[in-house]
C-alpha cells in the first residue's frame, strides 16, 4: 500500500522544488492509494469527512480525526462522540441530498457495503471518495495510517496504529505456542452462521491458538447446520451478534452434551461490537477471545 | 332503418369446401352460393359442423380442401380487413372480453372500415346506435355488457355486426337465449337485411324458425353428408326425421309447414 | 370518442408535471420553492444546483419513466390476456427480468447487456407463463394467476441462491433488484424515449387492441391478424418491464393498480388508456418515490415497499371482486 506521507511531501516541495515558503501553498497536498487500488489526492487534508459505515467511524475516530467528521450514519454509536454527528440514513441507502448539504470535502466509502450505483454518483459529482475495507489486523494499522495522512492527523493516528500494531503482535506472540483448540465461531443463531479462515475473525481464531472447525469452507460468513457443529466438535463454542445481551444463543448448544465445548462449559460470549467491526476495538476483542481460549484449555484436565 | 354504407352487390361461394374436423372423415364437399338477397338457414343435429362451416365462410380457420370465393376471388388473395368489411360473424358464444359498454361493444364493428389512425366519427356512433335501437337494446348503451342478461348480449352481438354492415351475415344461432318477442323481432330483422341487398346465412337450431323465415337451407349430416337448396325443397319430413333421427308430425300454419316431434 | 380523448389527456400530463415539481422541491434538505425556481433560472448558489439539477431532477425523471413503464406494460398484459389482474409483477416477468438483469451482472458484464439480457429474461417468463396457462382452453384467470404466481416465486428463489452464492461484494448492489428502487438509477433518457416511442406506437393500435380485448375470435372476425398482433404485444410488454427494471429493479404493482384507477374513470378505451398509463403511473411512481425520500427521512425506503402498500389491497379487491 502506498502511502505519501505529508511530512515527505512537505520536505520534497519545500527543499527540493521551490525552497522556502513559496512551496507551501502546494504543501498541503496529501495522497493515498484505496481499498479498490484508486490513487487520491487531496490538495490539503481533509477537514469535513463522511464516513459511511460505523466501523468507518471508528477508524475516522482512531485516525485522530474524530473532530472533522461531519456525516456519519446508522449504527455509528462508537465513539459515543459519533452518536452527536449528523446521519445520512443508512450504509445501504444513503440520503444523498444531506450528504452533499453537509459538504463533505472527504467521503470514506465501505468497498462492499455501500451501494456501488450511489458511490458511483458521488465520484461523478466530484466528490473525494476514499473506499475502504480492512481484511486483515495489519489493515486495519495500515487504514488508520491512510486516514490520518489524508485528514492531516499523523500524530495522533500514527500512534493509533502502532499501539494496536504492537498489541496485535505481542498477543501473537503469546500464543504462538499454544495448544490447538477446535473452535466454532458463530456470528448469527438464524440462521447459523460462522467465518472462514479468511475472514477477519478467523485470523483472530488461528492468532489466540485457536482452530477454526470451519476454517476451511469457501465462503467468508458460511451458513451452516447444527448438525455440521455437532459433527465438528468443537472444543469451545464463541458467539456474538448483534446486540450484548443475546448470551441466550448459547444455551442451544446446552441440548447437546455430548459436545465437548457443552461438557466442559466452554460456550462463551463475546461482545460482537469488539470482533465483527475491523477496528482498534478488535485489539480488546481479540485479548479476550484468547483468555476464553485460555480458559478452554485449563479446563482440559 | 338506413344504412350509411350500402354494401357493393358480392357473392360469398364455395367451391368443393370440405370444413376441417379434426379426427372426422371428409364431409360431402360444399358447392355454395350465397347471395344477395337470400336468406340461409343452417339445419342439423349437435356436433354436425355448423359452427365450424360458418367460421370457415368468415376466414378463421382453414378448410381442408376446396375454397372459398368472393365474387370468384379466392378470399385468400384479400386483406383480413378487406375481407371483413364483406363478411361478419355473430359468434354462438359470447367471449368475456375486458370490460366494455354497449355502446363501445357495437362501435368494434367499425374497426374493418377505419385507417389506423382515423377514430370513430360522429358518422360511426350514430350508426352504432341505429343499430342498437334496432335491437331494442339503446337504454342499455352505457352499461357494461358483463351486465347484461344472455338476451340482451346476444341483441348486443347482432348490433355489432349490423354496425360492422358487411355485405354478407353470418351468424351462429342468432336466437340463441332470446325470448319468442325478441326471436321474431330479430328474425324480421333479417329478412329486411336480405330484401335491402345483404346476403343472411345462419345456423339455426329451431326447425320453424328456419321454416318460418329462410329461403334457403342447407343441411348437415352428423356424418358428413350435406344437400341444400330452395327451402321448400328441402324441409321435407323425411329428410328432417333422418337428419335429427326423431320422427316428427307435420302441420299446416299459414300455408308452410310447421314441424312438432311425435310423441313416444 | 375524440371529444373525450384529449381533456383526460391533458389533465393527467398537467398532474404529472405538477408531482415532478412537488418532487424536485421536496427533499431531505429543505429549499424553498424559490430557491429551487432560481435553480432553473440559474442563478443558485452550486449546492442547490447540485441538490435539484444532479439528485432531484434526475431522480424523479428516471422514477416517472419508470412507472410509465410499468403501467404501460401492465396494461398491454391487461388486454392481450383480457384479465384485469395481469400485472408484470405479479406475473413474474419483473422477476425474470431481474434474474436476467442479475445473471449479467455475476457475469461481469454491463451496461447494454445487462438490459439485454433482463428483456430475455422477461421474455422468457412470458413465454412459460402464457405457454402454461394456457395450456388446451384459453386464458383463465386462475390458472393464468396461478401458473403466474409460481413463476414469480421460482424467480424470487432463483434470485435468493443467486444472492446467497455470489460475493459479498455484489450484495448491496443486488439487493435492490428485489425491492424496487430508483435511487440507483443512473439515467433517465432511455427510458424517457422508449415510454415515448411505445406511447406514439400504441396511437395507431390502439383500436385494435380495443378488438382485441374482445377476443381473439371476434378480433380475427372483425379483420385483425390476431397472431402477429398478440405477439407484438408480448414483445412490447416484456421490453417496458425489461427497461423498467434495469432501471430501479422489480417494482411491484405499478401495473395493476394504475390502469384500473384508469379504467374506472376514464373507460376502456386503449388509446385514451395507454398514454393515460403513461402519465398516471409516472405520477404515482413519482409521488411515491418522494414519499420514500421523506417519510423517515434521512432513512431512505425503496420505493417498491410503497408501491405495495398500495397495490396489494388493490389486487385483493380486484380478485375479491372478480369473483
Amino acid at each position: 500500500m502506498l502511502i505519501c506521507r505529508r511530512l515527505l511531501l512537505l520536505v520534497s516541495f519545500a527543499f527540493l522544488t521551490f525552497g522556502g515558503s513559496a512551496g507551501l501553498a502546494l504543501a498541503g497536498e496529501v495522497c493515498a492509494r484505496d481499498d479498490t487500488g484508486a490513487r487520491l489526492c487531496l490538495d490539503q487534508p481533509a477537514t469535513r469527512i463522511a464516513a459511511l459505515s460505523p466501523g468507518a467511524t471508528e477508524l475516522v475516530w482512531a485516525a485522530g480525526a474524530g473532530e472533522q467528521v461531519v456525516a456519519v450514519v446508522d449504527y455509528s454509536d462508537y465513539p459515543p462522540a459519533a452518536r452527536k454527528v449528523p446521519k445520512v440514513g443508512s450504509h445501504t441507502r444513503l440520503d444523498m441530498e444531506r450528504l452533499l448539504q453537509l459538504q463533505p470535502d472527504l467521503v470514506i466509502a465501505w468497498v462492499t457495503g455501500n451501494p456501488a450505483e450511489q458511490v458511483q454518483m458521488l465520484k461523478d459529482l466530484e466528490l473525494p471518495v476514499f473506499s475502504i475495507e480492512p481484511r486483515s489486523f495489519e489493515a486495519v494499522s495500515d487504514t488508520i495510517e491512510r486516514l490520518a495522512t489524508l485528514a492531516g492527523t499523523e500524530t495522533d493516528g500514527f500512534v493509533e496504529a502502532d499501539r494496536f500494531r504492537r498489541g496485535i503482535a505481542e498477543l501473537r506472540e503469546q500464543y504462538a505456542s499454544a495448544e490447538p483448540v477446535p473452535v466454532f465461531y458463530q456470528v448469527w443463531d438464524e440462521p447459523l452462521m460462522t467465518v472462514n479462515d479468511e475472514h477477519l475473525i478467523g485470523e483472530m481464531i488461528q492468532l489466540c491458538g485457536g482452530d477454526n472447525i470451519f476454517g476451511e469452507l469457501e465462503r467468508l460468513v458460511p451458513r451452516i447446520s447444527t448438525e455440521a457443529v455437532v459433527t465438528g466438535n468443537p472444543e469451545a463454542i464463541l458467539a456474538g451478534g448483534m446486540g450484548e445481551e443475546n448470551r441466550h444463543w448459547l444455551t442451544r448448544w446446552q441440548a447437546f452434551p455430548q459436545l465437548t465445548a457443552t461438557a466442559r462449559d466452554n460456550l462463551f460470549f463475546i461482545p460482537p461490537s469488539l470482533v465483527q467491526r475491523p477496528t482498534p476495538r478488535m485489539l480488546e476483542g481479540t485479548r479476550l477471545f484468547c483468555e476464553k481460549l485460555e480458559v478452554a484449555r485449563a479446563r482440559r484436565d | 332503418m338506413v344504412i350509411t354504407k350500402r354494401p357493393i352487390m358480392q357473392t360469398l361461394s364455395t367451391r368443393k369446401l370440405v370444413i376441417d374436423i379434426p379426427g372426422r372423415p371428409d364431409g360431402y364437399p360444399l358447392n355454395l352460393t350465397i347471395e344477395a338477397g337470400q336468406v340461409w338457414g343452417v339445419l342439423g343435429p349437435n356436433g354436425a359442423g355448423k359452427t365450424t362451416l360458418l367460421h370457415t365462410l368468415a376466414g378463421l380457420r382453414a378448410p381442408r380442401a376446396g375454397s372459398l370465393l368472393l365474387d370468384d376471388q379466392p378470399t385468400g388473395s384479400l386483406k383480413r380487413r378487406a375481407f371483413s368489411q364483406q363478411v361478419g360473424l355473430v359468434f354462438q358464444d359470447h367471449q368475456d372480453g375486458f370490460p366494455a359498454t354497449v355502446l363501445e361493444t357495437a362501435l368494434i364493428g367499425r374497426h374493418p372500415w377505419l385507417s389506423p389512425w382515423q377514430m370513430e366519427s360522429a358518422d360511426d356512433v350514430a350508426m352504432a346506435e341505429r343499430a342498437l335501437e334496432a335491437l331494442d337494446v339503446l337504454h342499455l348503451k352505457d352499461r357494461l355488457v358483463s351486465t347484461l342478461s344472455g338476451g340482451e348480449r346476444q341483441r348486443v352481438a347482432i348490433a355489432t355486426l349490423m354496425t360492422q354492415a358487411p355485405h354478407t351475415w353470418l351468424l351462429d344461432e342468432p336466437s340463441n337465449h332470446l325470448d319468442l318477442h325478441h326471436q321474431v323481432a330479430v328474425m324480421k330483422l333479417l329478412t329486411e337485411r336480405a330484401k335491402a341487398g345483404n346476403a343472411i346465412f345462419m345456423c339455426l337450431h329451431d326447425l320453424n324458425l328456419a321454416a318460418r323465415w329462410c329461403d334457403n337451407i342447407l343441411l348437415m349430416y352428423p356424418d358428413g353428408e350435406a344437400c341444400w337448396g330452395p327451402a321448400e325443397r328441402m324441409l321435407v319430413p323425411n329428410a328432417l326425421e333422418r337428419l335429427y333421427d326423431q320422427d316428427l308430425q307435420t302441420v299446416e300454419v299459414d300455408g308452410a309447414p310447421f314441424f312438432v316431434p311425435k310423441r313416444g | 370518442m375524440t371529444r373525450s380523448l384529449l381533456p383526460p389527456l391533458l389533465f393527467l400530463a398537467l398532474a404529472s408535471l405538477l408531482a415532478m415539481a412537488v418532487s424536485v422541491a421536496v427533499g431531505s434538505v429543505a429549499l424553498s420553492p424559490l430557491e429551487v425556481l432560481s435553480v432553473f433560472f440559474g442563478n443558485a448558489e452550486p449546492l442547490q444546483q447540485t441538490l435539484v439539477l444532479e439528485l432531484r431532477l434526475p431522480r424523479t425523471l428516471s422514477a416517472f419513466a419508470t412507472g410509465g413503464l410499468l403501467a404501460v406494460a401492465g396494461a398491454l398484459m391487461q388486454v392481450l390476456l383480457r384479465n384485469p389482474l395481469a400485472d408484470p409483477y405479479v406475473l413474474g416477468l419483473s422477476g425474470g427480468a431481474a434474474v436476467g438483469a442479475l445473471l449479467a451482472m455475476l457475469a461481469g458484464l454491463g451496461g447494454f447487456l445487462v438490459s439485454g439480457s433482463a428483456f430475455a429474461g422477461a421474455l422468457l417468463s412470458t413465454f412459460l407463463v402464457f405457454g402454461l396457462a394456457h395450456g388446451t382452453g384459453s386464458w383463465t384467470p386462475s390458472r393464468l394467476l396461478l401458473t403466474g404466481v409460481v413463476v414469480a416465486a421460482g424467480w424470487g428463489a432463483v434470485i435468493t441462491l443467486m444472492l446467497a452464492i455470489s460475493p459479498a461484494r455484489e450484495l448491496p448492489g443486488m439487493l435492490y433488484w428485489l425491492m424496487g428502487d430508483v435511487s440507483y438509477a443512473r439515467t433517465p433518457w432511455p427510458g424517457l424515449l422508449f415510454l415515448l416511442a411505445v406511447c406514439l406506437l400504441i396511437v395507431p393500435l390502439g383500436r385494435s387492441l380495443n378488438v382485441l380485448a374482445r377476443g381473439p375470435l371476434q378480433a380475427a372476425a372483425l379483420g385483425i391478424s390476431v397472431r402477429p398482433m398478440e405477439w407484438l404485444i408480448y414483445v412490447l410488454a416484456s421490453l417496458l418491464t425489461a427497461t423498467a427494471v434495469t432501471m430501479a429493479g422489480s417494482i411491484g404493482f405499478v401495473g395493476l393498480v394504475v390502469p384500473h384507477m384508469l379504467r374506472l374513470v376514464l373507460g376502456n378505451d386503449q388509446r385514451l388508456i395507454l398514454p393515460a398509463c403513461a402519465l398516471a403511473g409516472g405520477t404515482l411512481l413519482v409521488l411515491a418515490d418522494t414519499l420514500a425520500r421523506i417519510v423517515i427521512a434521512p432513512e431512505q425506503l425503496p420505493v417498491g415497499v410503497i408501491t405495495a402498500l398500495l397495490g396489494v389491497p388493490t389486487f385483493l379487491y380486484l380478485l375479491y371482486r372478480s369473483r
